[in-house]
């Protein structure tokens, strides 16, 4: 059982019970050691206090035991452990399998636009700047909390935060 | 020979023998008792979906009314389960779309439900009327509004804790008007929207609505207005408990709840603000169940709401309550006999909150129906653990969780296998368990030699060796599950004790040291169980093999190997997976 030592060095000193590191163990060494992976994880997310999605990547999904609805839940509220996000979908016409996208990454439309251009590998276009809409480029729209499909860019960023649900890149010439 | 009874009188007895050890008792009788008590059987539990086909079930038992069904093993709760494993419930529905047409009630329970079943249900039972869905996932809202749309009869529709894609098009509003009979709506697990005034008409015009389970997303101005419409309430789960100060809100909320005298259960609570938590006083009084897993308030506005419920029952909270509120609860509710305390920050290297093992002592001590325990925390001692057992003999469900894996008795640096000895050494009817901390083979002895009524036990990061497992197989007498992950377990303790498994629904086993020669063996020797080895790296039989697989998950089944596998899970001893690897 040698990796106890490891395993509570994090929260009790090793130097208080050497007698632990002599229990003998002549079988393999389990594979993972979550406590490992547990400490690792939050040193590493401690020195990158703004990279959220460092926090989220170090955290063992399975341990401890919590179901997903709560997991969540506490992770969301996690004394502002993590910052909060917005993952909504994203799907391009003709495109069945979407992405997701973290709306709260992201300051004002423009820098959503330019984001999602380079996920998707077209050009997105706002209609009230750009001209002419060819066939061959893009407008964003999105679904709101009632279920309608509206333009994007229509309202201040803020008010959009609260009220998309769902974002859609279809072809220009369809609106 | 003749028989004393005709058919008819038999049956007539049958009729109020309902539980399935009994029914099944009575079918081991003689022939005759068998045939009678078969075509009178009208409710099935069918604990692994795997350990019998539908066809079989239909052949035996060809009047079935109610159906429940468990898919995933229970560690699928905890992400431990690959996605696309199994547990597909559609076979099931439409087997029994064609073989049970008056079937009224289906209850499923990690399984994978998909609109396609949600549509076909709703479509094939006349008469259907109770749909509850637990951990169940792969379907979205729109089969939803099927089943609101064409089950004429529906009483009973429960999501819990599913993971529903919430797609716009408003399910709710698909109950036709003509809709009364509902007695129990819950979808607290759907993050959308639903409509409110589709939701106010529902309520008011069924007039037997028992129980209303929201999700988040109904504010919490709307919850007078509902409870207004149904004061008949008996279970009320809230949905956003937030709202900026407004006196008037305030008092709307209290004089709605006063009208709902007859409300014994509370949840939901998200984002509540501990200013409207008085409002609900007026009813705290008759509370038996209180749900505060969502609730992320502190301790002293905790114990205000809690010494209201003199009569609670079960309390489910976060470890926001601390000892300190542990001692409230102890001091006020002497009929508590279910206590859950949940992490509020289960990722955080060192204690957010002053919760130790003296707040589930103190509950041991103050509450005399103390039965049921599941307790995270991040410390705990032999001590207590003795106290806790001395305590409370009549346990029956005892779950701890320390958070930090192996850590031992903070006070003497011993591992808790004398603890939790002492618990299954007092705790005579003990029947479910879960160990964590530092924990030797010991406590397996102990399991093993105590433990006779235990049925359920969840290990990990426990054990030294075989000898381990070995206990816990050749000992526990009524062990029906049991669910192990990242221990030095191996193959020598299944092979002894291989025929224990056939008598038991499960075992699983990740992370620890099964080779997987040691699983073909198994599977080899052992045709009723079905041996799956569930490994997400390269076929195993391309490595050595000595070397561990990833997860192994056996049953007892007489439908033989599962069709529906996926590329990264194996049965064993079957012919077929053997002409695959060659």
């Amino acid at each position: 059982m040698g990796k106890i030592t490891n395993s509570s060095s994090s929260s009790i000193d090793s130097s208080n019970h050497p007698s632990i590191s002599s229990a003998t163990s002549s079988l393999p060494q389990p594979k993972r050691d979550l406590s490992t992976d547990l400490r690792l994880g939050l040193s590493i997310s401690t020195s990158q206090p703004d990279d959220s999605s460092s926090n989220s990547r170090e955290q063992p999904s399975d341990w401890p035991s919590l179901k997903p609805l709560l997991r969540c839940t506490i992770a969301e509220k996690g004394n502002n452990r993590q910052h909060p996000t917005l993952f909504v979908k994203v799907y391009m016409e003709g495109i069945p399998i979407g992405r997701k996208l973290d709306l709260f990454a992201h300051n004002n439309y423009d820098s959503l636009v330019r984001t999602l251009s380079q996920m998707f590998r077209t050009t997105i276009l706002c209609p009230d700047i750009d001209e002419v809409l060819s066939g061959n480029d893009h407008v964003l729209t999105y679904e709101d909390k009632e279920g309608d499909w509206m333009m994007v860019g229509d309202v201040p960023w803020e008010m959009f935060l609260t009220t998309v649900k769902r974002l859609k890149i279809t072809r220009a010439n369809q609106c | 020979m003749a028989y004393s009874f005709p058919e008819e009188v038999l049956e007539h007895v049958f009729s109020f023998i309902h539980s399935d050890k009994d029914r099944n008792a009575v079918s081991l009788v003689c022939k005759s008792w068998y045939e009678i008590e078969r075509w009178c059987r009208r409710r099935i539990f069918v604990g692994n979906c795997y350990a019998v086909s539908p066809r079989i079930v239909i052949r035996r038992f060809p009047e079935v009314r109610s159906v429940s069904l468990k898919g995933k093993p229970h560690f699928a709760d905890f992400n431990l389960v690959p996605e696309g494993w199994g547990g597909y419930v559609y076979p099931w529905i439409s087997a029994m779309a064609e073989a049970y047409p008056w079937l009224e009630e289906l209850r499923l329970k990690r399984m994978v439900v998909t609109d396609e079943a949600l549509e076909l249900i709703s479509r094939s039972f006349k008469n259907f009327s109770a749909l509850v869905l637990s951990s169940c996932e792969g379907f979205t809202t729109d089969g939803l509004a099927a089943i609101a749309a064409n089950c004429r009869n529906l009483k009973e529709l429960d999501l819990r804790e599913c993971d529903v894609d919430d797609r716009s098009g408003n399910w709710l509003s698909h109950f036709p008007e003509s809709c009364t009979s509902l007695v129990s709506l819950s979808f607290s697990c759907l993050e959308g929207e639903v409509s409110f005034s589709a939701l106010e008409r529902l309520v008011s015009r069924c007039t037997n609505l028992r129980a209303l389970r929201l999700n988040h997303s109904v504010p919490l101005d709307k919850l007078p207005n509902l409870l207004r419409r149904a004061p008949q309430l008996v279970d009320l789960g809230m949905g956003a408990y937030t709202a900026e100060l407004r006196p008037e809100l305030y008092s709307r909320l209290g004089n709605a709840f006063a009208g709902c005298k007859g409300l014994k259960s509370l949840s939901g609570f998200w984002d509540v603000v501990p200013s409207y938590l008085p409002a609900t006083y007026s009813v705290c009084a008759g509370i038996t169940f209180l749900n505060l897993s969502y609730a992320t308030i502190q301790s002293p506005d905790l114990i205000k709401l809690i010494r209201q419920c003199r009569n609670l029952q079960r309390l489910w909270v976060l470890d926001y309550i601390e000892d300190s509120g542990l001692n409230a609860l102890a001091a006020s509710c002497k009929d508590l006999e279910e206590l859950r305390v949940f992490p509020s920050d289960p990722f955080g290297q060192e204690a957010n909150v002053s919760l130790t093992e003296q707040g589930l002592v103190s509950v041991s001590e103050g509450c005399p129906k103390l039965q049921s325990v599941l307790y995270f925390c991040r410390q705990m001692t032999n001590a207590a653990l003795f106290t806790i057992a001395r305590n409370r003999p009549n346990m029956t469900r005892f779950r701890l969780c320390i958070i930090e894996p192996r850590t031992p008795d903070y006070l003497t640096l011993q591992p808790l296998d004398a603890g939790f000895g002492a618990i299954v050494e007092h705790c005579k009817d003990l029947r479910r368990l879960s160990l964590s901390g530092l924990l030797t083979d010991l406590v397996f002895e102990y399991i093993g030699t105590h433990a006779q009524k235990l049925e359920m036990l969840s290990v990990a990061f426990a054990g030294e060796s075989d000898l381990g497992l070995h206990h816990v197989l050749s000992g526990c007498k009524s062990l029906r599950k049991l669910e192990i992950r990242d221990c030095p377990f191996g193959d020598k303790a299944l092979f002894v004790n291989a025929s224990k498994l056939e008598t038991m629904r499960s075992l699983w086993m990740s992370s620890c040291s099964v080779s997987f020669g040691a699983c073909k063996l198994l599977g080899q020797k052992m045709p009723r169980l079905n041996v799956e080895v569930i490994d997400e790296r390269a076929p195993p039989d391309l490595r050595p093999e000595s070397e561990p697989i990833e997860r192994l998950y056996v049953y007892r089944t007489i439908a033989g190997p599962r069709l529906d596998m996926p590329g990264f899970v194996w049965t064993m001893g079957d012919e077929k997976s053997a002409t695959e690897f060659s």
